[in-house]
């Protein structure tokens, strides 16, 4: 990608396709200094995260404290980025002509999705068998957690590779056939013979559809096995049906808040204010708001039915969860999750911009990133899950050195990987822009100038 | 959208004004029919209330039967009106046009028939204001401010000033327009009820925003509402298979899901008696049937977290009240009925174009949804209290009897008759909403091919 431009750019919207395909070729080709400047800082710091696991490797899978910061990670890094793609599966799914210039800054997640998944291997040790505590596995065999785990969430991974791809290959083509040398070759494997066929269209267009549908019930079925068998289960006396939905909107919350730090990132450091524009940003921020409230409605149905119930059970694990042992990353994620994004959303001067929903958004994630410590450092805390209700609770675990390698360079990876899926597909999608221009006119209505959207079925 | 008619202003209004200006033989016959159903149910509450609750199959430890799901059911219908006229509203969809009506004034009459449910319930309804005026809860006889059943009234209350405030601002105009198209006593009526409406641009601007705020604040009236009702139940320890922390949103979801399908029975049945054709068209009929599919899973989806959560806890008791549900007799059948009726049968016939435009199979489909919906809440209730307490000797069964299903019979004819009735009086698709819809429909050439389009509202 290209270093940020001072001058000014033109929107898409008055550019012709041709423009628009050489416009976001030029900024694919090359991506400038300090892309990699920053690249190599995320490298290093995903090596020390690699020295962090090893250490956490040597120490062995008993203590199961000590791996309360990785799960943390992994599972933050699957609530926002694996999550992520929803942005643009459920927007093309109701046709909102405003995503195009997003899709692919959303599908681009898919490839992190790859590199949590490496996360998700050690955790399996660690995660006790499921006799004789409550689990989603009743009776059945003693690993099947560590089974259908890993294979709900790799399957979660290569569906979500394969919308990047899928969704990619036009422009995969287009990359091929505006390049030369070894560059063209690469292009020309990748893009497996895409001519933009009637036929393929059609067969890219109903492939996207099936799976977008697929990679959403597979993200609420992962949601449901992660949220219970890495944190909820672990924890005696917990029986909270919302919670699978919960963590599941808490994704929903951070997929968008994630695509609009992105959004603002590709404005501000690689030049493509002419793409995402106020437009995206608004359309955004008003999907932010409404799961914002909503992670508001689902937290309160199960604080309230558990503060109004008061069994012992429910006592212990609100006052481990948020009245006692993790009050402070309780009320800290209550207020960024909920509380100040909510502030600053419900005023439309603050939604259409550019400054207001970035603010709210990188709020949103430093409060999802604290909510999940508190779920799952706390979960990994417990020494015995078999418990019916959780008798003494155990202190609050702090965060030592290692694990501040481990969440650091976790975090870093992510990032650097999807700084290099960059390298291989175009950040914004042109086909969808190009035909974006297709279905739109510019008419005079009375006396001012309105858009007219095609409505294609 | 692909199959709109190019209608002038003159040919809107007569369309939709039909209903008010000319009486049909068969309307009469059918509101007749209707009233008496009502007048029977009338009946039956009022032997009910002379001979005392014993006349209803309602016994320890089963306190709460036939009403009370019934109840839950109207509460759960109401929520039609917000979800296609205040969402629909908010995110813009063309193809709320002709539905957003219809949808709020169900609201209305739901909400009303369900308010008369607990009052029928009480068996003494004038005990009811005993309970609340004055309201002292030192005593300790008193209802509870703390319970969920105080909580609810207010609710449904709250939430039925603010649908009937919804509907009539957006039926301003409509009012204006039958106005100025009437004589005599219709006239002074419209005219009352118009404000003064003349259609300035003041005037539009202030109805379009007095519109969105209200779609704003009524939702979250609308989630507060199904929620409290739910915490009736969730708030309950001591009903095993209620204190669910899923409770509130799987009883909202619930309740959009056979809200919006009641809405779809209403609209296809109102098209084909008043000849609406041209307005609510097959592909309106399509995107509310996409839309009942997602509104049908995501709802799928918190059945089976609040059931399978009732097992998770591998609690006796409550292991075994699933098993009650789902093997033994009467609830295995009636849990069969629920699950097919609420969501196999229909979704799966959703899936296909065909079915989405069909009438006949979409009327039948909806219909079904609702017989589902309406055993959930019942097997919800009943089977978690016949075995409410700990020793099985006090366990107990429940029967409707015939003064119950007499009175629940007469609720459906009740709304039905009202529908009909403002359909008499208001018109039943917003006319401004329509004429809108054509000032805004356009169409684009893309190569050779005329594509429908619509300007964006902004």
């Amino acid at each position: 990608m290209h270093e940020a431009h001072h001058t000014s750019q033109p929107s898409y919207l008055s550019m012709t396709p041709q423009e628009i395909t050489e416009d976001v070729l030029r900024r694919h080709e090359g991506s400038g200094r300090p892309f990699w400047v920053i690249a190599g800082v995320l490298a290093v710091l995903f090596t020390l995260g690699i020295v962090g696991l090893v250490n956490l490797l040597s120490g062995g899978f008993e203590d199961k404290n000590a791996w309360g910061y990785h799960a943390a990670v992994f599972a933050y890094i699957f609530i926002v980025a694996q999550s992520a793609l929803m942005v643009s599966i459920s927007l093309r799914m109701v046709k909102a002509h405003w995503r195009r210039p997003l899709a692919r800054v959303s599908e681009m997640f898919a490839a992190v999705g790859l590199f949590n998944f490496f996360l998700l291997i050690p955790l399996l040790w660690v995660l006790p068998v499921t006799t004789g505590r409550r689990s989603l596995w009743f009776d059945f065999p003693g690993n099947s957690p560590h089974i259908w785990d890993t294979i709900a969430m790799g399957l979660l991974v290569v569906c979500g590779l394969a919308i990047l791809y899928f969704a990619a290959l036009p422009d995969l083509a287009t990359v091929r056939d505006h390049s030369t040398g070894g560059r063209q070759n690469r292009y020309r494997r990748l893009a497996l013979g895409w001519q933009g066929s009637p036929r393929q269209w059609k067969v890219l267009q109903t492939g996207l559809a099936v799976l977008g549908g697929f990679y959403f019930m597979f993200l609420i079925f992962t949601h449901m096995m992660i949220s219970v068998d890495f944190a909820m289960s672990l924890i005696p006396g917990w029986k909270d049906a919302i919670f699978p939905a919960a963590h599941a909107i808490m994704g929903f919350q951070s997929a968008v808040a994630v695509t609009l730090v992105t959004m603002f990132v590709l404005r501000w450091r690689c030049g493509m204010k002419g793409y995402l524009e106020i437009d995206q940003f608004w359309g955004l921020s008003k999907l932010l708001l409404a799961l914002c409230l909503l992670w508001f409605y689902f937290w309160w149905s199960s604080f309230f039915t558990y503060w109004y119930g008061r069994t012992p059970a429910e006592q212990s694990v609100l006052k481990l969860l948020m009245t006692e042992t993790y009050r402070i990353p309780f009320f800290l994620s209550f207020g960024l999750s909920f509380v100040v994004p909510f502030a600053l959303l419900m005023w439309n001067v603050v939604r259409k911009t550019i400054w207001g929903p970035t603010l709210a958004a990188t709020i949103v994630l430093v409060g999802t990133f604290i909510n999940i410590i508190r779920y799952y450092v706390a979960a990994y805390s417990i020494k015995d899950s078999t418990l019916h209700a959780l008798e003494i609770a155990p202190p609050i675990n702090t965060p030592g050195f290692n694990d501040i390698l481990v969440v650091v360079g976790g975090l870093a990876g992510a990032v650097l990987t999807y700084m290099l899926a960059t390298r291989v597909f175009p950040v914004i999608s042109m086909w969808e822009m190009r035909e974006g221009l297709l279905l739109q006119r510019v008419r005079t209505f009375m006396k001012i100038n309105i858009r007219v959207m095609a409505k294609p079925e | 959208m692909q199959e709109r008619v190019k209608l002038s202003d003159a040919q809107i209004n007569r369309d939709l004004l039909r209903s008010i200006f000319e009486t049909p033989k068969w309307y009469l016959i059918l509101v007749g029919t209707l009233g008496l159903i009502v007048l029977c149910g009338f009946a039956a509450a009022g032997f009910m209330i002379n001979q005392g609750l014993g006349v209803t199959g309602l016994n320890r430890p089963v306190m709460w039967g036939f009403f009370i799901t019934n109840f839950v059911f109207w509460i759960g219908i109401s929520h039609a009106g917000v979800m296609l006229s205040a969402i629909l509203r908010l995110v813009q969809a063309e193809w709320r046009r002709p539905a957003t009506r219809a949808a709020e004034v169900l609201t209305v009459f739901s909400l009303m028939t369900a308010m008369m449910m607990p009052l029928i319930h009480a068996g003494r309804p004038w005990r009811v204001f005993y309970w609340v005026f004055p309201y002292d809860w030192a005593r300790g006889v008193y209802p509870n401010v703390r319970s969920a059943l105080v909580w609810d009234p207010a609710a449904v209350f709250t939430y039925l000033t603010s649908s009937i405030l919804f509907v009539y601002i957006a039926l301003v105009p409509d009012i204006a327009v039958a106005r100025d198209r009437s004589t005599g006593w219709r006239h002074v009526l419209y005219s009352v009820l118009a404000l003064g409406w003349r259609g300035s641009v003041r005037q539009w601007k202030l109805q379009i925003i007095a519109g969105i705020l209200l779609s704003a604040i009524i939702l979250p009236i609308f989630v507060s509402v199904h929620s409290i009702v739910s915490w009736d139940f969730g708030m309950a320890m001591s009903v095993e298979g209620w204190h669910s922390t899923v409770f509130a949103p799987y009883f909202v979801i619930g309740a959009v899901h056979s809200g919006v399908s009641a809405v779809v029975t209403v609209m296809l049945i109102l098209r084909w008696m008043f000849k609406w054709e041209d307005y609510i068209r097959l592909e309106h009929i399509e995107a509310l049937a996409k839309l009942l599919i997602v509104v049908a899973t995501a709802w799928f989806y918190f059945f089976l977290l609040e059931f399978f959560f009732g097992l998770y806890s591998l609690e006796g008791p409550e292991i075994a009240l699933r098993e009650m549900q789902v093997f033994q007799e009467p609830w295995k059948w009636l849990f069969i009925v629920f699950l097919f009726t609420g969501y196999i049968i229909p979704v799966s016939m959703w899936m296909f174009r065909s079915v989405r435009r069909s009438i006949g199979l979409m009327i039948f489909t909806t219909v079904l949804v609702n017989i589902g919906m309406w055993l959930e809440r019942f097997i919800i209730i009943v089977p978690g209290l016949a075995r409410k307490q700990s020793f099985s000797f006090t366990w107990g069964g429940y029967t409707p009897s015939p003064v119950e299903i007499v009175i629940i019979g007469a609720t459906f004819a009740m709304v039905s008759m009202l529908v009909l009735l403002f359909a008499k009086v208001f018109p039943l698709i917003p006319i401004g909403d329509a004429k809108e819809g054509m000032v805004l429909a356009d169409e684009i050439t893309i190569g050779k091919v005329k594509v429908p389009a619509v300007m964006r509202e902004e």
